[in-house]
């Protein structure tokens, strides 16, 4: 009894101990983070912080007024003469670029140049321009024409209007008793032809072409008329009996042709929501080069040599540093959702890629060796970061890939869509992961060894790995190294193998397949391998044949185990796409016998184990010996993938 | 009671060997002075000693704590070669936060940021550090050093690339400092310094520690007292006579050194029997001794014998 009160009240102790610690911990966190903040404030004066902050205002609101209007510095160029209950006023209205002049309104002067109006609709439906900007106000309202038609229809249920779209063309002889080319009734009539179709990937090149010539040759004449004698003739095809109708510019907005053929479909852009999210990407850029410079302070100064040698660590050091930073982010983040209107979805979704900001900054500061490099490394940071998270948001409604950007999650949530969990976590746990291991990989640097000697970056970042080699050796030894590394390394994969399946989304797959198959297994093998080359560069390892090939199996293990978060892949329907089975390996269907099961499961482990290994060997040689290693890994790797594909699919 | 012990300390970056096996050991209350060219291998030492620099072998400790546990830092004030301030904060604002990383109470820290200050003659102590002299800087240095009250100091060159006055004066308060009972390692360039504040010196040279004792000590094993013995007759002439004389008496293996002075001539001799052999020559030559003097060699001069010797010219360790 007293045996077991005595180690509860060691366990409480213990408890108390680890608690009093962390609250510790978290004070000193909390006083260099003010200390940081206070310091700060004292290197940019006030005029510096209002000129800043009036340029993100001024940032801020353009973005909102564009995304809200566009641009609006054509708003009310032209002045078009037509009646209010004129089918042409309701153009007028939907274009900011035009303002409406009642037709008892409209004053011409004999050479035009006194006119109070550029084009005129007279009351029989004729357009006219007049004056200097006349013709280029005439073109520009048959755009406003065309787009009022697109608008119409775009707010009717197209159900072809699904992407990407898959066209399989099949030529036909014409029939030559319709030596015009036109085609018969039936044929041209649209929703017959859209029926007709089995399928919405296949169209006739016969529907599409009779749509588009009809179109194409009614906006043609429409538009030949407008522009060759600017005045008069209207067409026959824009009226339907005594009713003004809008004319029929745009190739596809012919009232009889209610479906559409791939080439006159749009992909859906979400561009207001797009815009608006891109808002919670701008200030980022400003807030990671306050941090970088910060952290470069520190040094190239070398002050930051007093806080390594006080009792903080340098977990507490880089955390106190960084805290106002990342609550700065939030607020911005949080600020910003609220202006847009943005809900705690789009917070959520923006925080973790504000938080690779950070890592990916605060790596660089610690690599760079000046603030010119700094400044390098920042931009770099700044332009790829935004590329990778605003790129793949174009996509929101297009394919699954668009998830890989947390920004993705914002456009949905702007446009009041639902979001999974599975979705979410897909989106950001790449971000949420790398930001984490980017720190540890900086916080491993953030030594006097490495922070105020000029080594060239590639030795440092060995020396960041290798701090990692020796902070997991000396909790669960060395040999488990490789294993930890090489499941830290996996955000990073996942992260470059969604990038190279969004860069080949667009490539033919007979290109994209081979590329991304080698593209895959180097980016693996470099995860594999990396931590275990760093190991025996650094004299971590025993140079020896045995410790490779140990190394090698630790690490291919450790990566088999990693990978499988890469499936998560499989909730959002990735390896539906070639290039997407290319990366993760295609999908198991039905029917699949354990022995299969087994084998294809057990199979990735053996690859791993074997290409790391190979690439282990050469490691433990030298930097030459490892690069040639690594490309054989890579070679091996690559026609096992190919060889999967083949027998799987 | 050692206070700092150092066994075996190694330092090697790739192929390059930066502090090879020293070992010293340093009683509570000692001023222990680190000398040696640049390049030897003092301030990876010191920073070795600080927790800044990780081994690549041997072992420390610092009050009974390896280098680099927070209770071992909590001891320990360090003052680097260079004084890297915050430059944007005002001296009391910076000391304040670095008592606060300490865990030093704020009225605690207030009134041992003042006195420290007071008692280094710091003046402008609400002026941003930007703003104000080298020396000044240099104070502040100290002063931050002191904050946590540690036992033990290490300070890398305290005084270098100051003026005279403020050298002195900086010397002076580690002297003091010293009397309080606090341990100090010092490492300092002018060797003059280390000679006149060190309670025991290790001279460091190519990475090892080539000598280490007190200053006599290290005397003794580098050359000790010498005689300087001026005489009228004709150089030559005395030169002649004083070998023969210190030949015949079988002395030291030490040659004598002869120059001339304002029209005499110097011997110099390592034993006072040498120096009667001497006289006796230079009467034989007709000429007289007009002077001598006991002259004692300075720290430099060791350190400048041992620097050229090498690493091999270790006497004693």
């Amino acid at each position: 009894m007293s045996g077991e009160r005595s180690a509860v009240d060691r366990e409480c102790r213990r408890t108390k101990r680890i608690v009093r610690r962390s609250l510790d911990s978290l004070r000193r966190i909390g006083r260099i983070a003010r200390w940081e903040v206070s310091r700060s404030a004292g290197t940019v004066d006030r005029k510096t912080v209002l000129v800043a902050v009036a340029m993100l205002l001024v940032v801020g609101a353009v973005g909102l007024s564009v995304a809200d209007d566009g641009l609006g510095l054509a708003d009310e160029l032209y002045v078009v003469g037509v009646d209010g209950d004129d089918p042409y006023a309701d153009v007028v209205a939907e274009s900011d670029r035009f303002r409406a002049v009642p037709l008892e309104d409209v004053e011409i002067s004999g050479d035009g140049t006194d006119s109070n109006v550029d084009v005129v609709v007279t009351r029989d439906g004729e357009l006219g321009y007049v004056g200097e900007n006349g013709e280029q106000a005439f073109d520009a309202f048959r755009d406003a024409i065309e787009s009022y038609n697109e608008n119409r229809m775009a707010e009717a249920d197209d159900e072809v209007a699904a992407y990407p779209v898959l066209v399989t063309v099949s030529y036909q002889e014409r029939d030559p008793l319709r030596p015009d080319g036109t085609t018969s009734p039936a044929e041209s009539d649209g929703t017959d032809s859209g029926a007709r179709d089995d399928s919405s990937t296949e169209s006739s090149p016969d529907d599409g072409a009779a749509a588009d010539s009809d179109g194409m040759t009614d906006g043609s004449t429409a538009d030949s008329d407008g522009v060759t004698d600017g005045s008069s003739e209207p067409t026959d095809e824009t009226r339907d009996g005594d009713e003004l109708r809008v004319p029929d510019v745009g190739g596809t907005i012919d009232e009889r042709t209610t479906t559409g053929t791939p080439s006159t479909l749009s992909p859906p852009f979400p561009f207001q929501s797009l815009l608006l999210a891109f808002l919670f990407i701008v200030p980022m850029n400003f807030v990671v080069q306050a941090y970088g410079s910060t952290i470069m302070d520190e040094r190239i100064k070398r002050r930051g040599e007093l806080l390594l040698v006080s009792p903080s660590s340098r977990y507490e050091i880089v955390g106190g540093k960084t805290l106002p930073y990342v609550l700065g982010l939030v607020a911005i983040v949080v600020a910003t959702a609220v202006a847009i209107g943005g809900g705690p979805l789009s917070v959520a979704a923006v925080i973790p890629i504000a938080l690779v900001f950070l890592g990916s900054t605060f790596v660089g500061a610690m690599l760079a060796r000046s603030f010119k490099e700094l400044t390098f490394v920042t931009v770099t940071i700044s332009v790829f970061l935004t590329t990778y998270a605003f790129v793949p948001a174009i996509f929101t409604e297009v394919t699954p890939i668009a998830l890989i950007s947390p920004l993705t999650i914002v456009v949905v949530d702007l446009q009041g869509d639902p979001v999974t969990a599975g979705e979410y976590l897909f989106s950001t746990a790449t971000f949420y992961l790398s930001a984490f291991v980017l720190f540890l990989l900086g916080i491993g640097i953030y030594r006097e060894e490495d922070m105020f000697a000029q080594k060239p970056i590639p030795a440092k970042i060995l020396d960041a790995i290798t701090s990692q080699i020796d902070s997991i050796s000396a909790r669960v030894g060395g040999h488990w190294s490789p294993f930890v590394l090489s499941i830290l390394g996996i955000p990073f994969v996942f992260a470059a193998q969604l990038l190279t399946v969004s860069l080949l989304f667009v490539v033919p797959d007979v290109v994209a397949l081979p590329i991304m198959l080698v593209v895959a297994a180097a980016i693996e093998e470099f995860a594999k391998s990396v931590h275990v080359y760093a190991g025996f560069a650094r004299g971590r390892f025993e140079a020896t044949g045995r410790t490779a090939a140990v190394l090698g199996a630790f690490s291919g293990a450790g990566f088999f185990v990693g990978e499988k978060l890469t499936h998560l892949g499989q909730l959002v329907g990735l390896p539906e796409l070639a290039v997407g089975t290319a990366a993760f390996g295609p999908e198991l269907t039905g029917g699949v016998s354990i022995a299969v099961l087994a084998a294809v499961v057990l199979a990735p482990l053996a690859l791993h184990v074997v290409t790391a290994t190979i690439s282990a060997a050469g490691a433990r040689r030298g930097s030459i010996p490892y690069a040639v290693a690594f490309v054989v890994a890579t070679l091996v790797h690559a026609l096992y993938n190919l060889g999967v594909i083949v027998l799987v699919t | 009671m050692a206070i700092l012990e150092v066994d075996g300390l190694r330092k090697e970056y790739g192929d390059f060997v930066a502090v090879e096996g020293s070992t010293f050991s340093i009683g509570r209350g000692e001023v222990f002075g680190v000398v040696g060219p640049n390049g030897a291998g003092k301030t990876t030492t010191l920073k070795m000693l600080a927790g800044l620099i990780e081994p690549s072998g041997g072992s420390a400790t610092v009050a009974g704590y390896a280098p680099g546990e927070p209770a071992m830092q909590r001891q320990l004030g360090f003052l680097p070669e260079e004084s890297p301030l915050y430059e944007e904060m005002t001296a009391v604002d910076y000391l304040t936060f670095f008592a606060d990383l300490y865990d030093v109470p704020s009225d605690v820290a207030r009134e041992r940021i003042h006195r420290t200050l007071d008692r280094l003659d710091l003046e402008h102590r609400d002026r941003r550090l930007g703003n104000v002299s080298k020396g000044m800087k240099r104070k502040v240095a100290i002063a931050r050093a002191l904050v946590n009250d540690p036992d033990v100091l290490i300070f890398d060159e305290p005084a270098s690339g100051l003026d005279p006055l403020t050298t002195n004066y900086i010397i002076e308060f580690t002297r003091e400092l010293s009397d309080e009972g606090k341990t100090i390692v010092f490492s300092a360039h002018n060797l003059f310094h280390v000679e006149s504040i060190c309670d025991r010196i290790a001279v460091m040279n190519d990475g090892r520690i080539v000598a280490r004792g007190t200053l006599e000590e290290i005397r003794d094993a580098h050359g000790g007292t010498e005689y300087h013995v001026y005489a009228t007759v004709d150089a030559s002439a005395a030169l002649d006579a004083g070998r023969d004389a210190v030949g015949s008496r079988s002395g030291p293996s030490r040659s004598v050194a002869v120059s001339r002075e304002n029209g005499r001539v110097r011997h110099v001799v390592p034993e006072m029997a040498d120096v009667e052999a001497i006289r006796e020559a230079v009467e034989a030559n007709g000429g007289r001794v007009t002077d001598i003097r006991t002259e004692t060699p300075s720290l430099e001069d060791i350190f400048l014998e041992i620097a050229s010797d090498g690493p091999d010219g270790e006497a004693k360790a």
